[in-house]
């Protein structure tokens, strides 16, 4: 049986966040938690090879204030089962502490053939959780997949980089990440939802981990966050298309920034 | 100041590189670059102690080439070890790091130094925001966005050459069945003065030609939104500015259908003039822009190309 782990986690809800007027931070504390977009993908990837090969996708996630309710949308959407650990102390967690967190957590639960995550997180963007499970757990990694295949014991994944795809292959298991065009998530239905307040979520405390101080003590720390602003002019030329070119072309030579 | 390795896969990257630490200074550089590029004239004036070069470097998977990484941090002890925020790279450091027991930031687009603590800056929270990380422990590895930073010059210096060879693919893992090279192209993109852009506005490939008409009138370079490279596959990962491509600063930026989420404003974000031609006046690139066009580009498009072919042929 195919046993997949997908790695989530809950991020604020960039699309309605708040920011502070006079600081410019994001106002994180008031912000709407749900799952990462990516993961989202990373999860429908998994689902999809459940219902052609058979098997069982378990949705892993490590962080502080963890919802519940946010997990159990990984389950609507066709996750069997959930284990995460919630824990004041991975508020601050860096790319190695949750790569440590993680690649444990996983190793605990069971021993997974496929393991999926995002290329990078919706919030932190680092890029680096994938890689960083491969050398924790010495199994090989496949970065930005654009499409995934099983085939018996073999994976064949093919990835998109600034310059060349590559499809490479390797044994089982494998690390991959997923890029936002490997899949397209569903939208739950009414049923799944339903079916998901029944499936088994876990919560696993850190501590049951065993992990040395060490592996938990972050290495960067956040010393402050902005928002950027940017200030254009907002000139609406309005008109025809032909009078709206004019104009346009006019002002850009004034500006210098074409010939004239 | 620190003893430096800067990682690159060429010597606009490796010049980037160097201005990018430069901010911070360095006590020793040392760079790992291709073989190909040990016969270039410039690397002498960069600063280096000594050079590390592989075969075919581009080629190398990213778990050989994190070993050879994490070996040079062990053998050489640099505080920060630098890279350009390509997807390889971004990978070969986090694996390095994660072999280090180092922390590593992506996408660096700023360091310094605050009361004597190594402090680096990067987009957050989809590119809409920086976040700036303090360092807690030594070495630390980054990927630096290329933002077309250049050192300022230096005297010529000899460096010394270590050639490493090619790295070899360990047995049992994983194994390149194919590759697939897209036309290159993109790396003009940092130094075009104008560059117009493409987005979901269009509705079909071939009339792309309208932005290509548009590009050739204005000198400019083309480039594209995400789902123009990634989704439909209508122009190489090359040409896609934003947060998970390239971060351009032209001097003219032309959007044509682009909606301007935060993910693609962020790289574009330094431009000096940005021109947006989208018929919903609600997208988000309307407020992002110097001039706002609310039409249809398949109107719009068209008699920008007419009215500057009348003005070239009246400037004779």
């Amino acid at each position: 049986m195919t046993v997949i782990h997908v790695f989530v986690k809950q991020v604020p809800d960039i699309s309605t966040l708040e920011y502070d007027q006079s600081s410019l931070a994001p106002r994180l504390e008031k912000a709407t938690q749900r799952l990462g977009e990516i993961d989202l993908v990373a999860l429908e990837a998994a689902v999809r090879i459940k219902e052609s090969l058979g098997g069982e996708v378990v949705v892993l996630s490590a962080g502080s204030g963890v919802s519940e309710l946010v997990l159990r949308e990984a389950l609507a959407m066709g996750a069997d089962k959930c284990f995460y650990v919630s824990d004041e102390r991975l508020s601050r967690a860096d790319s190695w502490v949750t790569a440590n967190v993680l690649s444990r957590l996983s190793r605990r639960v069971g021993s997974p053939d496929l393991l999926l995550c995002g290329e990078a997180s919706s919030d932190e963007g680092n890029y680096q959780l994938g890689p960083r499970l491969s050398e924790a757990l010495a199994i090989p990694c496949v970065t930005h997949a654009v499409k995934v295949e099983l085939d018996g014991n073999v994976a064949r994944v093919r990835r998109a980089l600034e310059d060349r795809v590559e499809t490479l292959e390797s044994a089982l298991p494998l690390i991959v990440t997923a890029s936002l065009e490997l899949a397209t998530p569903r939208l739950p239905s009414l049923l799944m939802i339903r079916a998901a307040s029944r499936k088994p979520l876990t919560r696993i405390e850190l501590s049951e981990l065993g992990l040395s101080e060490e592996l938990v003590k972050p290495l960067l720390e956040r010393v402050s966050a902005r928002i950027l602003k940017t200030t254009r002019r907002n000139i609406v030329l309005q008109g025809e298309p032909r009078e709206c070119a004019e104009k346009l072309v006019e002002s850009l030579a004034s500006e210098g920034v074409i010939r004239a | 100041m620190r003893p430096v390795l800067m990682v690159a896969g060429d010597l606009d990257e490796l010049l980037e590189l160097r201005a990018f630490i430069d901010l911070v200074g360095a006590s020793d550089a040392k760079a790992l670059i291709p073989e190909n590029l040990l016969n270039d004239g410039r690397l002498s004036t960069l600063g280096l102690s000594r050079v590390y070069s592989i075969e075919a470097l581009d080629e190398a998977p990213a778990e050989a080439l994190s070993t050879t990484v994490a070996e040079l941090v062990r053998r050489d002890g640099p505080g920060i070890v630098v890279a350009p925020s390509k997807k390889i790279f971004r990978e070969v450091f986090a694996r390095a790091a994660q072999n280090l027991s180092a922390p590593c930031v992506t996408d660096c687009v700023g360091i310094s130094l605050v009361d004597d603590r190594l402090v680096v800056d990067r987009p957050f929270l989809g590119g809409g925001y920086i976040e700036r990380l303090a360092v807690r422990r030594l070495p630390v590895l980054l990927t630096v966005q290329m933002q077309g930073r250049r050192p300022s010059a230096r005297k010529e210096e000899g460096f010394e050459a270590v050639r490493l060879g090619r790295l070899s693919v360990e047995e049992g893992t994983l194994r390149r069945v194919s590759v697939e090279r897209s036309a290159r192209g993109g790396s003009e993109l940092g130094k075009a003065r104008v560059v117009v852009s493409v987005g979901r506005g269009f509705k079909r490939r071939e009339d792309l030609k309208l932005a290509e008409e548009l590009a050739q009138l204005l000198e400019a370079e083309l480039a594209c939104s995400r789902p123009i490279a990634s989704d439909l596959g209508w122009m190489p990962e090359e040409k896609h500015v934003g947060l998970s491509g390239k971060w351009i600063s032209p001097q003219l930026y032309i959007a044509l259908g682009i909606s301007g989420q935060v993910q693609h404003m962020v790289g574009v974000r330094n431009s000096r003039v940005i021109v947006a031609v989208n018929n919903d006046a609600s997208a988000p690139i309307h407020k992002e822009a110097d001039y706002s066009i609310p039409l249809d580009l398949y109107k719009f498009v068209p008699a920008l190309i007419q009215v500057l072919r009348e003005r070239r042929s009246r400037a004779g």
